[in-house]
């Protein structure tokens, strides 16, 4: 996936795989079996 | 974060949640997650490489900060007497709501265009079409 693509309706979501606020590494993969919400927060001071 | 009062409809349509920051963990830790409790991922994309993966752009300066629904919102956070979070380090950054079905295929993809998020009902109804 390159930067600044366009994610759409139909398509495999792309990998996300970041660590975690308290520790640990998160995959999106992990969550396979189950519907899901990604919500990219904006600024969060 | 408004999704967070829903999650026991969330639970019923078994779906996982996940939030993505780009902001500094400590900062993300004092303003928005100040007194709450999530019981959900927050992951943290310093270098924002997935906010681009996923499309994410930048608005520009007027596209938010010279749009009245903004601060119409501060307005009736303020009358609510609500507390207003400092800003983050970006506040051009926008974000999105996404979808995913069982198998990890997009089947609502909403990125900001502004300072706004989809009707929390709508995630839902989304979230429960993926649960079956």
């Amino acid at each position: 996936m390159t930067a600044d693509a366009v994610v759409r309706v139909g398509v495999s979501a792309p990998p996300l795989d970041l660590p975690m606020l308290d520790g640990g590494l998160f995959s999106l993969r992990g969550e396979r079996g189950h519907p899901v919400l990604v919500s990219f927060l904006r600024h969060a001071g | 974060m408004k999704v967070l009062e829903y999650k026991r409809q969330l639970d019923e349509a078994d779906a996982s949640v996940v939030f993505v920051t780009f902001d500094d963990p400590e900062p993300v830790r004092r303003g928005l997650l100040a007194g709450l409790e999530v019981p959900y991922p927050v992951l943290v994309d310093r270098e924002r490489v997935v906010y681009r993966a996923w499309g994410l752009r930048r608005s520009s300066l007027a596209g938010i900060w010279l749009d009245p629904r903004l601060w119409a919102r501060y307005a009736a956070l303020i009358v609510r007497g609500e507390r207003l979070r400092r800003l983050g380090s970006d506040t051009l950054q926008l974000g999105g709501d996404f979808v995913l079905d069982r198998a990890g295929k997009v089947v609502y993809a909403r990125p900001q265009q502004r300072d706004d998020r989809p009707p929390v009902g709508e995630l839902l109804r989304m979230l429960r079409s993926a649960s079956r």
